[in-house]
């Protein structure tokens, strides 16, 4: 049996079906809740170790139940959302969502984002400080050095700072806006597109054409997978 | 502009014309020609006001100034508002209500050019409006004509499962759930070309334009299609250099997708699909190869209209509404590049389109 705990958050039955048979097939533990207000108290009675959460809920908004999830856990969030809303999408992941899904989406890409949340889970148990190990990337954040296995990358501060901050929020989607304040500060005209390069530039030091290390997810921001 | 600022621009026109038509009454003067010839001047000046302003006020206005000027400058005693001659009284008078009349038609005559031009524009719009309305219809019949078949075999396929799932063998059994799935793929396929072209108004595509990158734009259609498609060899050439475009990502991912979707239907299995990046002067050439059947030099001109569907041509019996190329232009287009199509050596079809190259000014 699988460890973890997931909550379903569908008010769809179809769908909600499909996620949880899904969930059984790979042998997750799972509950459903069809309100946000459910999710919300099921969230704070159950400590999910993971959310799936669709954004149009009958009664409150699934942003909502982002924000009172947030003020007391940390749990992982995957939100789900139809394609025509981009918006609201990007300010779930404001709100501190952890990924989404986008109908319609294939049962392989669930399977595929809840892997990628556990791999996160298990990462931050052994959390250090002082250095960060991901595949052959190594950032010492003491003398401030990044090597790809042992060869060092002779990063710009720009770049140094973008890539310190995926690998803070490593598995985690970060918006553009979101990047753009914690990076530069106040956002300028040009900002989007001086991200869109430094990013490039900082993909090809990585050797990482493939999108392997850091996805671009076109129109919503970056992540750094964790390998 | 605001009533302040067209009120100046009007008054200023007032100014340099009436000083203009003083100077050269002076130059008239020098050349003794008679007071006929000056008031014409001022006639002309009113005229030229007239229509060069926007209120018959100007033209009022500066009738009476050019009489006063006249008066002024150019009867005896000069420099004085007093006239000598017993006739000049007559003169002024006639000379304000020519002035007066002339600029009035002229003004009437410019404002009914602006209409006209206006109607002609008003015209010009309906036409668009009724043509778009044709093509929303005509794509409405169309869409709801071919969406049935899917639907058809989804709906019969799942109520045979309900009904006598358990008396059909089991690779019976998977057919059906094949289909099903595929039927549906090819749905999903489509309502997302729909809802691209819902954006075009106008016969233009509403765009979200921004510095993008195009090595992320090319990476992300090949992922969705590999998803797709894994019984085909996808091949991408890229050049080692950040190439920005100016793009709305997602609609050029949409265009690469239907490319590459379309050369996979059109190709044989395990067969090669190219996606090509070169760079051409302002622009980015996107290129989608394929080794299929290629298409006949009549059929290249016709691929690219709304509906034209390859007639009994494809290699498999797969539908299609003919949405894709055409929507792709329509993107293309809008994003001020071309799409064009040609021959791949030894066969099979080359789709490729242009996009202009972004300038990015780096905030270090």
């Amino acid at each position: 049996m699988n460890e973890y705990l997931v909550l379903v958050v569908e008010d769809d039955k179809p769908i909600r079906n499909l996620i949880t048979t899904t969930l059984k097939m790979n042998d997750y533990r799972f509950i459903t809740a069809v309100r946000g207000r459910e999710a919300v108290m099921l969230s704070a009675s159950h400590k999910p170790d993971i959310i799936i959460l669709d954004l149009g809920l009958p009664d409150i908004d699934g942003v909502e139940v982002i924000e009172h999830i947030r003020t007391w856990s940390d749990v992982p969030i995957i939100i789900v959302s139809a394609r025509s809303e981009d918006r609201d999408k990007i300010t779930a992941l404001d709100k501190g969502a952890d990924d989404y899904l986008t109908k319609p989406f294939s049962v392989d890409e669930l399977l595929a984002r809840l892997r990628v949340i556990q791999r996160r889970l298990m990462k931050s148990e052994n959390i250090s400080v002082t250095e960060f190990v991901n595949g052959r990337l190594r950032i010492d954040y003491a003398s401030g050095c990044v090597h790809l296995d042992d060869e060092e990358l002779h990063l710009t501060p720009i770049e140094y700072k973008l890539l310190c901050l995926l690998a803070k929020n490593v598995g985690k989607v970060l918006t553009h806006k979101y990047i753009i304040q914690s990076v530069w500060g106040t956002p300028a005209d040009n900002s989007e597109a001086s991200l869109r390069v430094f990013m490039a530039t900082l993909r090809k030091k990585l050797s990482d054409s493939s999108q392997a290390l850091i996805q671009t997810h076109i129109g919503i921001g970056y992540r750094m997978m964790k390998l | 502009m605001n009533n302040a600022k067209l009120f100046f621009k009007d008054l200023s026109v007032c100014l340099v014309v009436l000083t203009a038509a003083t100077l050269a009454g002076y130059a008239f003067k020098a050349f003794h020609l008679a007071d006929a010839d000056i008031i014409m001047l001022y006639i002309i000046a009113v005229l030229v006001i007239s229509i060069f302003t926007s209120k018959i006020q100007f033209c009022l206005i500066s009738s009476v100034v050019g009489v006063v000027l006249f008066n002024y400058f150019f009867t005896y005693p000069e420099f004085s508002l007093s006239a000598h001659d017993a006739g000049y009284p007559v003169t002024f008078v006639t000379m304000f209500i020519t002035a007066f009349i002339a600029g009035t038609l002229a003004n009437k005559l410019k404002r009914n050019i602006l209409i006209a031009e206006q109607n002609a524009r008003e015209k010009e719009e309906a036409a668009l409006l009724a043509q778009n309305e044709q093509l929303r219809a005509n794509m409405l019949r169309s869409i709801s004509h071919d969406l049935r078949t899917p639907l058809t075999s989804i709906s019969g396929n799942a109520s045979t499962l309900i009904s006598g799932g358990d008396t059909l063998d089991e690779s019976a059994r998977q057919q059906i759930y094949t289909d099903i799935y595929s039927e549906s793929m090819w749905l999903i396929g489509m309502v997302e070309n729909l809802l691209y072209a819902t954006r075009i108004e106008d016969g233009r595509m509403q765009l979200n334009i921004s510095v993008e990158i195009l090595d992320d734009i090319v990476q992300e259609a090949v992922r969705h299609t590999e998803r797709t498609h894994s019984k085909r060899n996808i091949i991408v050439d890229m050049l080692d250099e950040i190439i920005p475009v100016m793009a709305d990502a997602n609609l050029i991912v949409q265009v690469i997708v239907n490319l590459m979707d379309n050369a996979v239907k059109y190709s044989d299995e395990n067969s090669d699909v190219t996606v090509t990046v070169r760079r051409e002067n302002a622009y980015a050439v996107i290129s989608v190869s394929d080794h299929g059947t290629g298409i006949s030099d009549e059929e290249k001109e016709k691929v690219f209209d709304m509906f034209y569907t390859g007639g009994s041509r494809s290699s498999d019996s797969r539908r299609s509404l003919g949405l894709g190329l055409a929507l792709c232009r329509s993107i293309i287009t809008s994003h001020g590049g071309t799409i064009s199509v040609s021959d791949n050596i030894p066969n099979g079809t080359i789709v490729s389109f242009t996009l202009p190259i972004g300038e990015v000014d780096l905030n270090e």
